[in-house]
């Protein structure tokens, strides 16, 4: 077993550097290509933690990346520089996610994801008409790093890439912990986990404040690599069912199940863009229902459980 | 106030918003004592239980748990002092394996030489469950269940164990395997049980005494042998 966890952690590193210098034999569009592909991973695990793992399925988890983009782009349009900015935004995002959770969270299921979405559409309505902070519905600017395109590409590719791994990284270590045992219990039973003494209403607003955080870094690069933000953009619903697409299609409630379901979804967009110019969007549609009828462990899910039988399989195979 | 009363509930009032369920509920349970509270479908048993443990807010009365006022204590809290529920259905973790658990049940300790202790201790009382322990809890039987949920409730090192619905669903083999359970943890550990029971036969069986709640009011209360005699028990309860 610990051997196995070896090999494991020796892939992954190898996957890590192969990663770090892909870059070098891509195009300049594949690389923007992959970058929101780790974007779209960053997001799906700030997902992932509260419905994978928690059973809250959090539809307006947009508004945190729209929170860190405008954050970002306000912060850098007043000089600050960027690596000051981004805390702030972390800790914006964190405290809408504190003050909105505690009466939100008390909401379970559908509830809890209709009213997020409806939170969503309040703060982006908001955005839109305070034109004076925001630049309001045309959108704002931020400074545009005055260096070769293909090297801020690359910077972005990195920068965005160590963020999906420091994210996956930290979701394993809270997974693994006390608190992560916590917010486990809720989805498999929150009746049993108030019963048990779990302070749950902690549990599902802290959960929740790393999901901003893990989301709200992720809209703050993305506004500073794309020097321009609208918010029918950053704060569009369609990012978190992009996301919840993800999230399923690698596996829910496991820890590289968004960073495979986002290769898979983003690739698979591409491809249909390319092919079907005008249905690439009733393409993926129908790939999306196939997906969820044949394969719906997700992708990580499916391959866990053929292991599993294989294991199994070889086990009788012994004792026959 | 008694010195030896474990937990002592006075003038309770319960409901969910506009609805009241319990009124002027009086309650007192002494150290080591099994207490049942007995009563038809909707009269408040289980509401009842999830105001002790803190799940359900009450709107009047005090409840004094060894000599402290926990009525403002949330859940969390009151299980730390010493409180173990086994709630109705089990609600168990399914998810989980056997082991897991039974160790959310200790979620509010540290993760220490005595857990292990209490864990073998319920081990020991429900010999089935050891062998199951990687087991997933969702593929348990239903008796099974039972047993995880009431170990699981053991796993906060209760000094009172509260438990709603011990029989309900279960073989009768295994209801008396549970009975014979309960006294030993009464005997053997100290520990004060308080349950809620359907079936009133056992309930009277179990417990030395027992409260009769008849839509949402203690309507008799009394030593479970001189309940078993009463008239009006016996009628309504027993059909005899």
């Amino acid at each position: 077993m610990s051997n196995n966890k070896k090999v494991n952690i020796f892939l992954l590193i190898i996957a890590v550097v192969l990663f770090i210098f892909l870059p070098r034999f891509l195009s300049g569009y594949m690389v923007r290509v992959i970058t929101t592909i780790f974007m779209y991973a960053v997001i799906a695990q700030g997902m992932n933690i509260m419905s994978g793992y928690m059973g809250y399925l959090p539809f307006g988890n947009a508004m945190f990346f729209g929170i860190g983009a405008y954050v970002t782009a306000i912060g850098m349009s007043k000089g600050l520089p960027f690596l000051v900015v981004v805390p702030l935004a972390a800790i914006t995002a964190i405290l809408f996610s504190i003050l909105l959770g505690l009466p939100v969270l008390r909401l379970r299921g559908h509830y809890f994801a209709i009213a997020t979405i409806g939170m969503s559409a309040a703060i982006l309505s908001v955005v839109k008409n305070a034109t004076e902070i925001t630049g309001g519905a045309m959108g704002t600017t931020l400074p545009i790093i005055d260096k070769d395109p293909s090297i801020v590409y690359n910077y972005f590719y990195l920068a965005m890439f160590g963020l999906m791994v420091i994210t996956t990284l930290s979701l394993y270590f809270i997974i693994k912990s006390r608190f992560g045992f916590g917010i486990r219990s809720i989805k498999a039973n929150e009746e049993a986990a108030i019963s048990m003494g779990i302070n749950t209403t902690y549990h599902k607003v802290v959960a929740w404040a790393i999901s901003a955080l893990f989301t709200s870094i992720a809209g703050a690069l993305y506004a500073y690599w794309m020097s321009f933000i609208a918010p029918d953009e950053v704060f569009d619903v369609m990012i978190a069912v992009n996301t919840v697409v993800i999230m399923l299609i690698g596996g829910a409630g496991s820890i590289l199940g968004p960073i495979i379901g986002a290769f898979i979804i983003e690739l698979f967009a591409e491809v249909a863009w390319s092919a079907f110019l005008e249905y690439h969007l009733a393409a993926l549609g129908i790939i999306i229902i196939i997906i969820v009828f044949f394969v719906p462990k997700g992708v990580s899910g499916t391959i866990a459980d053929f292991i599993k039988r294989k294991k199994i399989r070889a086990r009788k195979r012994v004792s026959i | 106030m008694k010195d030896n009363s474990l937990l002592k509930i006075s003038h309770l009032d319960v409901g969910y918003g506009a609805i009241q369920v319990l009124w002027d509920v009086n309650l007192e349970l002494k150290e080591k004592e099994v207490v049942c509270v007995i009563g038809a479908n909707g009269a408040g048993k289980s509401t009842l239980l999830k105001n002790i443990v803190g799940i359900i807010p009450s709107s009047k009365g005090e409840i004094f748990y060894s000599g402290n006022n926990i009525t403002k204590m949330a859940s969390p809290e009151r299980i730390k002092m010493g409180l173990g529920f086994a709630p109705e259905g089990r609600h168990l973790f399914f998810g989980l394996t056997v082991e897991d658990n039974l160790l959310m049940g200790a979620f509010q300790r540290k993760y220490d030489k005595r857990v292990k202790e209490d864990l073998d201790l319920v081990y020991s009382l429900f010999k089935v469950l050891k062998g199951y322990r990687k087991k997933l809890a969702g593929n348990l039987s239903g008796g099974e269940q039972q047993m995880c949920a009431i170990g699981r409730a053991l796993m906060s090192h209760p000094t009172l164990l509260i438990i709603d619905e011990l029989s309900l669903g279960l073989a009768p083999v295994i209801v008396d395997d549970l009975i014979e359970i309960i006294d030993q943890l009464r005997k053997e550990r100290g520990i004060s049980i308080l349950l809620v029971e359907q079936d009133v036969k056992v309930a009277l069986d179990i417990a030395d005494r027992g409260y009769v709640l008849e839509a949402g009011v203690v309507s008799i209360h009394d030593t479970t042998d001189k309940l078993a005699k009463n008239e009006h028990i016996k009628t309504a309860y027993l059909g005899i």
